[in-house]
């Protein structure tokens, strides 16, 4: 490699809170900035697309794309970018999983051009402009970033943590990189990392997290909070169960754990408990798991697009 | 026959198909099972036998094995409860690890299930899903360990104390725990007993005093078991003694004590029919012979409160200072012989139970037809104490009634009922004694004959159909029924109706299964690991069931599962070590977060929460409920991975096998 490597950082349909969240690694920023040479990043110098279609094929040692796949355009733009890059970089949870906005394909693109044109507005040229210059096209649905071009390796989170973030650029730039396919997260499950105890284990309740103050100690699990920590990578360091948050799964389920939902409805299963056991505990279990709002948002809150085919027009 | 094309350097494994006789072979073509395994990668030979479980079958295995250098074998025949461990003897004996062979069972799973050709092809994916599994198999060893020296027994009714006996006489000490402040169960409260009219106690009061006074048994009454932990030889048990306030050593029952109580509550032995003071002793013979002060009513446990029953003691047996005890044993093997209840006779609001005093449960019945009953053996109604001269008695009351009560059986009280309507005719000659019944069942030795000596020497009345209603006028009590072989409407204004209610297990049956691991059946039973051929047995290893507890039973067939749960336990105690199956659950620590979600589901309690989860080898029975449940895979089971198992999914689906000749 000759001179400073190249980097691209680019941001489809997300946010932007990953692009803001490189600014959490502190001074070591600054000493990953001196060691590359950005060559595109919108948020951060002024670069346009016609920049990048000037520079030659694989010319971008690493381009870190955030955000899902939403529109035309989106795709469009990573094509061309894996085209001029030797690697590609998912980062964070929208371009590793869907993200966040991946839980719109629970519903078709035409129910969510109706329900968003519903007040009059319409996607349409700006007044004198070509219809070249109309908003690009919705996808029928958002999609992960690897399901349009192949990704090298997943730098995972919402937003990526420095935790993460920073061993991603120590192998970059050391050139010491790890296999492709490599997400730069733990294998084993957030539970290993977390301090909260799991003396007595039991869920007799679901509770979400406005409706109680957890116990500082025991797992939130124990307490009746749905946490995603036995099906969610670790690495992240437990910052949300420490601070009495459930763990929401954004760095992605372990690789044994694969789908998230039915890996946490299995252990739900496990852990609920009512009443004396037999038939009528079953019924108790059932309704106690049945109180649990919004099942889809929270055992897929990241990674419905990866997991659940999207809903056709209706 | 050889497989044409065997891989140099993979498996070498072997498969042999049975034919049962006609048991596999009548729908399964065997041959063509042969035929087909000997192709399928990774066997290197196919043979099959008429009875492979019979000496030459096991021989040709073991051949086999030796001829062909076989690395795993698969035995295609009946279920692995029947001849696994047959099997793997012979694999042993040939020096091949019994864990590298596996049994894919075309019997019961496949032949007895099903007819046509495509039991043939069935059969062929069975064989072949066995084989998958024997490829990811490794050899293992049984885990061996000592065990304690002890037996405990729960529950010192007629059951519990024959296993306490056997066990003890055959060279064991015993850990007797019984609930109530003396032992003898239920069978203490039962005036005679059929078919033989034995009187109760006095057939069973040896036994009591044999178990008391026997040097090997620990007798704990006022007990119960705390809580339990450990594993088939080795349980730690926590034992909680109620105090008595009494030394049964210096008490001589002569009674003083209760006659100066002030308290009176209603007497639990006779079932409420007379009181009793806070003092009391249940029946004269009670074992341990003493006195017991019931703290719960007793005034205060306080010389300055009352301490009435102190100051009359002559022999200073009584003090009010005695606390609980805790007491700790371990022991290789647990009897549960926790007997059973009537269901409550209030329930029985078509009776007029619990409201209408005349209409009592059979249990009273026998207390008023005992000699040492509250009426001293003459039959006198509870209301007025008059003799009843017409008696009602209502079979199946609370049994059989799946809409309202119990759907089941229970079993014993067709004949109880007879001997009640004789022992009353015995005891009130000039009575008229009707029994109202669905049908009879009297299924035993010498039951039959007599039920028709009830019915035909004593002139009961039997009245085949159900009773629509019982209620109280004036001083009789009324009964309306039918009886179905006449078609006739039948009232009769009776002195006195005796209802044979259901049996239930004991109360607490299910909180002390949950202390065991052991399983309830839906009436709240216990369970029994096989229906037929492990009866006496809980699922949990070295944990055995005798008596009532179990289900519905008269005094033989209690006597007999005693004295069948001891000869179990014996085998343990008497084994100088015990193995324990390498087929368990494991934990892979790399991957395991120690999130601890396969804890709450081990019923046994086998996984212990950590840094990693742990697995005690020796409590886990390898029922794979952990692996199923952790969700990062980090849980296997030894010799029967995701893997294996992803490859006999497989191939059992694969395309469909040819079965036409080849
Ligand atoms: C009205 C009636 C008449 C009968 N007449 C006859 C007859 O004539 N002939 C015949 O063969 N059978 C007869 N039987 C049946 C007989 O009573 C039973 O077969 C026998 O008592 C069963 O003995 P068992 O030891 O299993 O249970 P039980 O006699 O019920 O003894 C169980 C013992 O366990 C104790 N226990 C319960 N729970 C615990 C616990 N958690 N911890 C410690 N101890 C506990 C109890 O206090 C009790 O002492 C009759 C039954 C009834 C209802
Ligand atoms: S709080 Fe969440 S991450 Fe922590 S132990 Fe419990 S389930 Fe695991
Ligand atoms: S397999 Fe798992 S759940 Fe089953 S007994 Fe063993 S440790 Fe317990
Ligand atoms: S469920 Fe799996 S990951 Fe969690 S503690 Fe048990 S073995 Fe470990």
């Amino acid at each position: 490699m000759r001179g400073k490597p190249k980097l691209a950082v680019y941001w489809t349909g997300g946010c932007g809170g990953c692009d803001v969240s490189f600014l959490e690694l502190g001074p070591a920023l600054l000493d990953v900035l001196s060691q590359v040479e950005i060559v595109f990043w919108p948020a951060l110098v002024d670069t346009k697309r016609a920049d990048l279609e000037e520079l030659p094929p694989r010319s971008i040692t690493a381009t870190l794309v955030n955000g899902t796949l939403r529109t035309e355009e989106n795709v469009e733009m990573v094509r061309l970018l894996r085209e001029k890059s030797q690697l590609v970089v998912a980062f964070g949870a929208c371009a590793h999983l869907g993200g966040v906005p991946g839980l719109a394909n629970l519903a078709s693109r035409e129910e969510i051009l109706r329900t968003v044109t519903g007040n009059g507005f319409r996607l349409a040229p700006p007044p004198g402009g070509d219809a070249e210059d109309s908003p690009p096209e919705l996808l029928g649905a958002a999609r992960p970033l690897a399901d349009e071009v192949a990704v090298d390796y997943t730098v995972p989170g919402c937003p990526p943590m420095p935790s993460l973030i920073g061993p991603f650029f120590e192998a970059l730039l050391s050139g010491d990189l790890p296999d492709p396919g490599h997400v730069f997260a733990q294998e084993q499950a957030l539970c290993k990392e977390c301090p909260r105890t799991r003396e007595d284990r039991k869920l007799t309740k679901v509770l979400r997290p406005h409706e109680a103050l957890p116990d500082p100690q025991e797992c939130l699990l124990d307490q009746g909070m749905i946490c995603m920590g036995p099906v969610t990578r670790g690495g992240c360091g437990a910052a949300c169960p420490k601070a009495g948050m459930p763990c929401t799964g954004c760095v992605g389920p372990t690789p044994e754990a694969g789908d998230p939902a039915l890996a946490m409805i299995a252990a739900l299963g496990s852990l609920v408990r009512a009443g004396d056991e037999g038939p009528a505990a079953f019924a108790a279990e059932d309704r106690v798991l049945d109180t649990l709002v919004d099942p889809l948002g929270t055992f897929y809150k990241y990674s419905l697009p990866v997991y659940v085919r999207a809903r056709r027009a209706a | 026959m050889p497989n044409p094309r065997p891989d140099a350097r993979g498996p070498r494994i072997g498969v042999f198909v049975c034919h049962c006789g006609k048991n596999i072979a009548g729908t399964v073509e065997v041959e063509r099972v042969v035929e087909a395994l000997a192709r399928h990668p990774g066997v290197v030979y196919a043979a099959r036998h008429e009875y492979m479980c019979s000496d030459p079958g096991q021989d040709l295995i073991k051949r086999a094995i030796k001829d062909h250098r076989l690395t795993g074998v698969v035995v295609a025949a009946c279920s692995p409860t029947m001849h696994e461990t047959t099997f793997r003897n012979a694999a042993e004996e040939a020096g091949l690890n019994p864990y590298l062979l596996e049994i894919a069972n075309i019997r019961e799973g496949c032949s007895w299930v099903h007819e046509g050709p495509e039991t043939t092809d069935k059969a062929i994916r069975i064989a072949r899903a066995a084989v998958e599994k024997v490829k990811g198999n490794h050899p293992l060893a049984p885990t061996e360990v000592g065990h304690a020296d002890k037996c405990l027994v729960i529950g010192g009714g007629v059951s519990g104390i024959q296993a306490a006996l056997d066990v003890a006489n055959a060279g064991y000490e015993v850990v007797l725990v019984e609930r109530s402040p003396s032992i003898g169960g239920r069978m203490a409260q039962l005036s005679e007993t059929f078919p033989t009219l034995d009187c109760s106690q006095c057939i069973l009061t040896p036994k009591m005093v044999e178990a008391a006074r026997h040097p090997k048994i620990r007798l704990l009454t006022y007990a119960e078991v705390e809580s339990v932990s450990g594993y088939l030889g080795n349980y730690h048990v926590v034992i909680r003694k109620k105090p008595t306030y009494v030394d049964p050593d210096k008490c001589n029952l002569c009674g003083d004590c209760a006659k100066v109580c002030p308290v009176r509550v209603p007497d639990e032995f006779n079932r409420g029919l007379s009181p009793r003071a806070a003092i009391y002793v249940p029946f004269p013979q009670a074992v341990p012979s003493s006195y017991t002060l019931d703290e719960e009513h007793c005034l205060g446990l306080n010389p300055l409160r009352c301490g009435e029953c102190a100051k009359v003691c002559t022999v200073g047996a009584i003090n009010y200072d005695m606390r609980e005890e805790r007491i700790e044993e371990d022991v290789a093997a647990i009897v549960v012989a926790t007997g059973y209840d009537l269901y409550g006779k209030e329930r029985m609001t078509e009776y007029g139970a619990g409201t209408v005093p005349d209409v009592i449960d059979a249990l009273e019945f026998e207390r008023l037809l005992s000699a040492g009953g509250p009426t001293r053996g003459e039959v006198r109604r509870p209301s007025d104490g008059k003799v009843p001269k017409e008696v009602v008695f209502i079979q199946c009351s609370g049994s059989r009634d799946p809409e309202l009560h119990k759907p089941y059986c229970s079993k014993i009280c067709c004949m109880y009922t007879a001997k009640h309507a004789l022992l009353y005719r015995h005891s009130v000659h000039d009575g008229t004694a009707y029994i109202f019944y669905i049908d009879i069942r009297a299924g035993g030795k010498e039951y039959e004959e007599f039920v028709v000596r009830a019915m035909e020497d004593e002139r009961i009345l039997y009245l085949r159909g159900k009773v629509a209603k019982v209620y109280r006028d004036g001083d009789k009590v009324i009964v309306w029924g039918v009886d179905t072989l006449t078609g006739k409407r039948i009232e009769v204004a009776a002195d006195l109706v005796v209802l044979a209610q259901a049996m239930v297990p004991s109360v607490g049956t299910e909180e002390l299964a949950r202390k065991l691991h052991i399983a309830c059946g839906g009436e709240g039973f216990l369970k029994e690991a096989h229906p037929k051929l492990r009866p006496l047995e809980a699922l949990t290893a070295g944990i055995f069931l005798a008596g009532a507890a179990h289900g519905p039973k008269d005094i033989p067939e209690a006597v007999a599962q005693g004295s069948g749960a001891a000869a179990k336990a014996i085998a343990i105690l008497s084994s100088p070590t015990l193995t324990h199956s390498p087929e368990v659950a494991e934990v892979d620590e790399d991957l395991c977060s120690g999130c601890a979600v396969c804890v709450p589901q081990c019923p046994y309690g086998a996984i212990s929460p950590g840094e990693v989860a742990h697995v005690n080898e020796l409590l886990c029975e390898g029922c794979g409920t952990c692996v199923a449940a952790c969700p990062s895979g980090a849980m296997r089971m030894r010799n029967q991975t995701d893997d294996q198992v992803k490859r006999m999914i497989r191939v059992a689906l694969g395309e469909p096998v040819e079965v036409g000749r080849g």
